[in-house]
């Protein structure tokens, strides 16, 4: 049956795909407004338009296009195309230099098109005689005429247009698929099990209103919706270019998440953003919306010019503001007049003159060493916290005091300590050698006569070497040499790169070994030959993985580091055994090439001392110079001294931890910058000076408040006079929603923009917008209430051919979904999806090495091992430099400048990512535990119905559960073959995530399953 | 010739294979018909024919991270070594802008020592350093061109300026926008391929990146640890022929979604499945260089299984021989604010036997000709001596970033070879004669490939964007 059905439709679509060109213009529905004018302002208004007339034609204008070229010759002759200037010129240069002669020659069909159109007499309707870019006019609420069918006002205006192509709406769509479709388009999760049967199940009238009313008021709609709006706000949490580093704007992230789902009128939300922090009483949230304008890009590499940052900053923000709220590419008039738009420079200029006035955003630290700055703001915290940091303020206040007192402690202990050191002897370490040595990643190794370790083979990104002793002694304190050999890359002492040959120790544990028990030996009082700046040796002891010790840039010599037992300890050596563990997380390969461990048994103050130290107290008579500096060093052994700097170090790095969070945000400096027009862009080159203002050629300042700031902006943007934000703020709606614009170019409403597909439709939906008081929900529940909306995505070959991208609405929407909710979509289908929401960014799993870029104080990636892991895109760590790279291979961009529409490509990358990805491998397993654990029934059909409900939420037919089943039962069969991937495929990513069923041999038969269903077109498609 | 997105149709969008882009996206694309006037009904990476006939097929682009001191390497000035130490002229250090260097400097002659003297190379007598004794050997291949400029003197905003045509994140870099215009000749490999030693840029993925174009022109990192291409290998316990399985069944359920629903994109996605399954073998068969003959190894000085310049250059060569349009190597280490004698010999070592092995390695196959290689960086070096790290420390004598005049250089692809173009002052400071911008060696380098770098534009914010800007004139002197 499915076959047979599968060979009708081939041979449908071989007979279509040889079928003719056919469209709107070769049967006959050719108009001006929607073929003719689009070619002409795209090819000639650049030359021939309003702002230019060479060869004084103006083509916009119907008297103009219909008389005559300078050479006396008819540009349009009715009826004829073969006379038309219009056609000869653009054809071939048989008359003359073929036009535009400095950009692409129109297409065949451009040509036709317009040759088609002259035969059939050149019609040209009067409301076009004029040019009048329609983007620029007044938004009119259109008339709705009596006695239509349509239910709703959009389907009104789908209705009418689809009529006048002879077509006519599709059927809905089936009930399972709408929840999962708007589930989809509203909160970017779908609808669970249950949700689908309610909905299914639910006989009253309003059913489909009541699940879309739940999902406006779901707190994963502004999770979702705050996806597309940091795309333009261009959030990252990275300041971009080399000097990459992370910095901290997640609490504006959150408040776009809070003011989508609190329902923030627009207007509103776009005022706060521009100007939050210049309203009267700014509240925290206003301020915060402020890093909207923060989010720039700053070049902090060293030898960077302050000035320029700046001015690059500015432009951005001018751009970006343009692109968003007006739909303009104001770029052009940085430089020079807009060639197309009615934009001069003086009007770039103005705006800029209202972002000018911010202070520096890099500071300087060092040299030509620039730090990112700027303005932040402490964020508000909980009573509790804000005690305890008032607590430890106070405790720090005493002990520093204390450190103070106990540092100028009488002559008599200095003088009692002196003498102990005139009678210690040098310290004898004893090199030990191990009974046994590991490396965790198998490298080859060497034990050598004196105990050192030779490593060799392929170099680890990260180890643990563990070494083990016999050892019957007693032990005051252990050693560890990193030594050179030649045998190393750059001798040593690191093995992973022969130029920089660092280590990182991120941890040295010592522990007591008793009859298969493990004891932990506690290690103080750490020390080192050398440690490198922010890798001191005592962060190898302090229990942190990121922290450690190094020793940049003293490479290819060897270094040691000391440590002391808290309590001095002897092992037998027939029962005990000392166990020294190595633990190298860093990467890169910084780890080390021939480590030797040595134990020393005798009195540890003067462990580390100096040889200088000792001579000089071997000296007969001190002066003054030489008692200083053995009193400095005193002060360091005093017990009393080093008790107190523990505890002070101790408060220090809590208070750290416990400082307030910080968000950027946007300030005004005292004194305004004066802006001048920028000569061709270039920022040493002034002009004129220009104030505050709003470009000339849309409707002005009138009925603003003048207050010359940001804030004027922000008003003169909301304002109803303003015929953009409303316009091009739902047209991207309907863009997420629809896959495609009203407008398809969401960027540009200017002239060189498209059409809108449906003027009245775009105008009736701004006009909702403005008169709900700009509410966003009202709009996404008009549209999604649409029968538009609900239409059948199923299309025809003859459809495909009339309507290929559904711009008249011919049918429902069906695309694929955007990188953050494709994997928001796995993750919840899999069961693992967190509903955690706020703060700091998150770091799922990414493959090692991602994060390598030049330039100082890079983060490193450390993937979550907590429920982190699975939290929404929305909250992945943004770097601009290496973007989390499943997101890349799903069209996501960098975010280093404002983007409106992604794209939407269809990659074998992008197969890779869902097959491959260990991120979806986990999701995977996932799947497969909850289908194995939650299914209603036990039984293979049940529960791979039960599966595919979950990915697709419709009800599925016999046949795919049959194909699904095959691969089912031929994994079981591989599987009773290899049970060594049984393990491979249902280990988890981490120790506290636990699987509910217990049989890995059928959750690794499933994990295929699920693997296949997480990758369905239809899965990943909404 | 020119496609309609409704002549295209049907077929197209069905028999779209290879790294093309959905249907949805294609047909965008093709609505905006700006695709350098032409485009093919197989998909968006299909090859495309040039704007004209040109000899280059494809490019490897070397480009040098740091950006290395082109005095010391390809243009010597014997007036500025001797006047090694004395205060650089006043009016000339005060008319440029650098990045770490503030206050008047002295001049920093090429050292005298004699590794660091010139030669006359190959028949064409071309002065180049004996640092790099592999590429005196094939000097007569080379176009140096000495008079480039550009207008940053940051790292990240010249990788981006050199690679993109303008200083700040946005735009697609060149790679993209060969890939995009000519699209490439092997479908089941990305067209524009990245190789890496070192850490990456300071611009980031941006550098390869696709910019307002569509993503699937955007370069493909494909590394030497972990997997050659991201998420290439089965996740643990799944064999190649689970794999199969997998891909059957998800192919066999959308092969039912599409005949229920009919969206094309479904059967792109099909092909898509089976491409990804082709490239788990085929990926990492090209990354395999351990079959290569010793003579090959020897020439390159590779070893297979290492991180090296010389292994990407050698997988540089076999890309291209697949077909690939566009290879990109980046090789980081060179940014000698301190110590630059000693960096520029250590660098020039790593650098000099693979690049010279390349090119006689496509000269004897036959592949330098259609293979333009390139060979660039940033920016140059001053000819002045920098003495303090970016802390402001004393340091050995370095050189700071210089954008007013350095030296890059193009091999094969329809260029003249044994000459140099253009050439500084006396003191290496300033162009003397026939300067070179950024947008005229990015026209030139477009030209060589046979497209009009005016001509070859995509439509954005409602602009026809190109790489160079509304600037760039070809260096016709250079070629053949």
């Amino acid at each position: 049956m499915n076959l047979c059905h599968w060979v009708v439709t081939a041979s449908l679509l071989v007979q279509f795909s040889f079928s003719a060109i056919s469209n709107a213009a070769e049967v006959g529905h050719l108009t001006f407004e929607d073929d003719v004018q689009p070619i002409l302002r795209r090819h000639c208004y650049r030359c021939h338009g309003s702002k230019n007339q060479e060869a004084s034609l103006q083509l916009n204008l119907r008297s103009a296009a219909m008389g005559l070229a300078d050479s006396d010759e008819p540009i349009i002759v009715k009826h004829d195309a073969d006379a038309s200037l219009l056609i000869l010129r653009t054809e071939g240069d048989a008359h003359g230099d073929q036009m535009p002669p400095d950009a692409a020659p129109l297409t065949k069909r451009e040509i036709s098109v317009l040759r088609l159109w002259v035969d059939q007499g050149a019609p040209w309707p009067n409301a076009l005689a004029e040019p009048k870019h329609w983007a620029y006019q007044p938004i009119t609420r259109p008339e709705i005429s009596e006695g239509h069918s349509s239910k709703t006002a959009i389907d009104y205006f789908i209705a009418r247009r689809l009529k006048q192509r002879g077509l006519a709406m599709a059927g809905s769509v089936d009930r399972a698929r709408l929840i999962r479709r708007g589930s989809l388009a509203l909160i970017g999760v779908p609808p669970t099990p249950a949700e689908v049967q309610r909905f299914v199940d639910d006989p009253s009238a309003n059913a489909y209103e009541k699940v879309v009313d739940r999902l406006l008021e779901s707190p994963r709609y502004g999770e979702r919706w705050a996806v597309p709006w940091l795309d333009l706000a261009r959030y990252a949490d990275s300041n971009g270019f080399q000097a990459d580093q992370i910095r901290d704007n997640w609490a504006y992230r959150d408040w776009v998440i809070r003011a989508i789902n609190d329902g923030l009128p627009f207007d509103q939300f776009v005022v706060d953003q521009i100007a939050g922090d210049l309203r009267e009483n700014a509240t925290v949230d206003q301020r915060i919306a402020t890093g909207f304008h923060r989010m720039t890009t700053c070049n902090v590499e060293a030898g960077v010019h302050p000035e320029a940052n700046r001015v690059n900053q500015v432009v951005d923000r001018v751009n970006t503001t343009a692109t968003i709220f007006l739909g303009t590419t104001f770029e052009c008039a940085q430089c020079h007049e807009h060639k197309y738009d009615p934009f001069t420079q003086e009007d770039y200029y103005g705006l800029f003159a209202y972002f000018n006035s911010t202070p520096l955003e890099v500071k300087n630290t060092s040299g030509v060493t620039w730090d990112f700055y700027g303005p932040t703001m402490e964020l508000p915290r909980d009573e509790d916290a804000a005690r305890r940091h008032r607590q430890l303020n106070e405790q720090l206040a005493r002990l520093e005091g204390d450190r103070k007192e106990a540092s100028q402690a009488s002559d008599e202990e200095f003088d009692q300590w002196l003498s102990k050191l005139r009678e210690s002897h040098e310290v004898a370490w004893k090199p030990l050698v191990p009974e046994n040595f590991e490396s965790s990643t198998g490298e080859e190794f060497t034990i050598l006569d004196d105990g050192a370790v030779l490593l060799a083979g392929s170099v680890p990104d990260t180890v643990e070497h563990v070494f083990t002793f016999a050892y019957d002694q007693k032990i005051t304190a252990v050693r560890l040499d990193v030594l050179t050999d030649d045998a190393i890359p750059g001798k040593g002492p690191g093995r992973g790169d022969s130029q920089r040959t660092n280590i990182i120790l991120n941890e040295f544990t010592c522990q007591h070994l008793r009859g298969g028990k493990a004891t932990k030996i506690k290690l103080q009082d750490a020390a080192a030959d050398f440690s490198q700046s922010k890798w001191h040796v005592s962060g190898a002891i302090d229990g942190d993985r990121k922290s450690g010790w190094a020793i940049a840039p003293q490479f290819g010599k060897p270094h040691w580091a000391s440590f002391v037992l808290a309590q001095p300890m002897k092992l037998e050596g027939d029962k005990d055994r000392l166990r020294i563990t190595l633990s190298q997380f860093y990467g890169r390969g910084r780890v080390i090439g021939k480590p030797r461990i040595s134990v020393y048994s005798g009195d540890t103050t003067f462990l580390n001392l100096d040889d200088s130290l000792r001579e000089l107290a071997a000296k007969k008579k001190l002066n003054k110079a030489d008692t200083a500096k053995l009193r400095k060093h005193f002060n360091k052994d005093n017990p009393r001294i080093r008790r107190l700097d523990r505890q002070l170090a101790d408060i220090k790095k809590e208070l750290q931890t416990s400082k307030p969070d910080t968000t950027l945000v946007m300030v005004e400096m005292d004194q305004p910058r004066e802006t001048a027009v920028m000569i061709r862009g270039d920022y040493e080159n002034l002009g004129q000076k220009v104030q505050p203002g709003t470009p000339a050629a849309l409707p002005g300042l009138e009925s603003i408040e003048r207050t010359g700031d940001r804030l004027e902006l922000a008003h003169w943007l909301t304002s109803p006079e303003n015929p953009l934000l409303a316009r091009v703020t739902v047209n991207r709606w309907w863009a997420e929603i629809f896959g495609t614009g009203l407008v398809s170019t969401l960027e540009d409403f200017g002239t060189q923009g498209e059409d809108p597909s449906h003027p009245e439709l775009l105008d009736w939906l701004a006009s909702e917008l403005i008169e709900s008081g700009w509410s966003r929900k009202h709009v996404h529940k008009l549209i999604v209430m649409s029968d538009a909306y609900r239409q059948s995505s199923r299309v025809t070959p003859e459809l495909l051919e009339i309507d290929p991208t559904n711009r008249l609405i011919s049918r429902g929407p069906r695309f694929r979904l955007a990188a953050e909710l494709l994997r928001d979509n796995a993750l919840a289908i899999s069961g693992l999806l967190s509903d955690k929401m706020y703060g700091p960014p998150i770091m799922p799993y990414q493959p090692d090495n991602i994060w390598r870029s030049v330039g100082r104080n890079q983060p490193k990636w450390s993937a979550a091992q907590t429920e982190d892991r699975f939290r929404r895109g929305v909250y992945v760590v943004w770097k601009r430099a290496a973007p989390y790279p499943s997101f890349i291979n799903f069209d996501a961009p960098d975010r280093g400048s404002c983007t409106v529409n992604r794209g939407r490509s269809n990659t074998p990358l992008q197969a890779l990512t869902l097959l491959n990805d260990p991120a979806y491998a986990e999701m995977a397993l996932g799947l497969a535990d909850r289908i194995l654990s939650d299914a209603p029934a036990n039984d293979d059909a049940s529960r791979l119905e039960y599966g595919m409900q979950l990915a697709v939420a419709r009800r599925v037919s016999t046949y795919e559960i049959s194909v699904l089943k095959d691969l089912l039962d031929r994994e079981r069969e591989m599987l009773k073959q290899n049970e060594s991937m049984i393990s491979g495929r249902t280990k988890v990513p981490f120790r506290e995530m636990s699987l509910r069923f217990k049989d890995p041999a059928e959750l690794a038969a499933w994990f295929a399953v699920a693997n296949a269903l997480l990758n369905l077109d239809e899965t990943m498609s909404q | 010739m020119s496609i309609t997105p409704t002549s295209l149709g049907r077929r197209a969008l069905l028999q779209q294979t290879g790294f093309g882009l959905g249907a949805f996206a294609l047909s965008q694309l093709l609505q905006s018909e700006s695709i350098a006037g032409s485009a093919s009904s197989k998909g968006t990476l299909a090859a495309r024919p040039p704007h004209f006939p040109a000899k280059a097929k494809s490019i490897i682009y070397l480009h040098m991270v740091g950006a290395p001191s082109h005095l010391d390497l390809y243009d010597l000035k014997p007036e500025l070594q001797r006047r090694n130490g004395e205060p650089c002229p006043k009016e000339l250090f005060e008319s440029g802008k650098f990045a770490f260097v503030r206050d008047l400097p002295n001049l920093l002659g090429t050292s005298t020592d004699k590794k660091y003297q010139f030669t006359r190379s190959g028949q064409s007598g071309l002065p180049l350093s004996n640092l790099l004794p592999h590429l005196q050997g094939v000097a007569d291949e080379l176009t140096l061109i000495k008079s480039l400029h550009t207008d940053e003197f940051n790292h990240g905003p010249a990788q981006m300026f050199m690679l993109s045509g303008f200083g700040r994140f946005g735009r697609p870099s060149i790679g993209s926008w060969l890939n995009y215009g000519l699209g490439t000749e092997n479908q089941d490999l990305p067209g524009f391929v990245v190789l890496i030693t070192g850490n990456v840029l300071g611009a980031g993925s941006p550098a390869w990146g696709s910019g307002f174009l569509p993503s699937v022109y955007q370069g493909v990192e494909f590394r030497s640890q972990g997997d050659p291409v991201l998420f290439l290998s089965n996740p643990k316990g799944m064999v190649p022929k689970s794999r199969r399985a997998v891909i059957d069944t998800v192919n066999q359920l959308n092969r039912e979604q599409l005949l229920d629903i009919g969206d094309p994109e479904i059967a792109t996605r099909i092909s898509q499945y089976e491409l990804a399954y082709r490239m788990q073998t085929s990926v990492p068969e090209l990354m395999d260089i351990s079959a290569e003959p010793t003579s090959i190894h020897e020439m390159y000085g590779t070893k297979p299984g290492q991180t090296s310049f010389a292994n990407n250059c050698l997988l540089a060569r076999r890309l291209v021989e697949r077909g690939v349009r566009f290879v990109q190597l980046f090789d980081q280490g060179w940014d000698a604010h301190g110590s630059v004698f000693n960096n520029i010999a250590n660098k020039a070592r790593q650098v000099d036997q693979p690049i010279a092995a390349l090119i006689r390695d496509l000269r004897q196959r036959g592949l330098l000709d259609s293979t333009l290689v390139v060979w660039s960086a940033e920016f140059g070096r001053t000819p002045f001596a920098q003495g303090k790290n970016s802390e402001g420390n004393d340091t050995k004598a370095g050189r700071d970033h210089h954008k007013d005049a350095f030296t890059v250089w193009v091999a094969g692809g329809g260029t003249k070879g044994g000459m140099s173009y253009g050439s500084t002052d006396e003191l290496g400071y300033t162009i003397a004669e026939k300067p070179v911008h950024v947008h005229d060696f990015n026209a030139t380098l477009l030209h060589l490939m046979g497209i009009n770098h005016e001509r070859l534009t995509f439509r954005y914010q409602g602009r026809q964007y190109r790489l160079t800007d509304v600037e760039g004139h070809v260096v016709r002197d250079i070629l053949a």
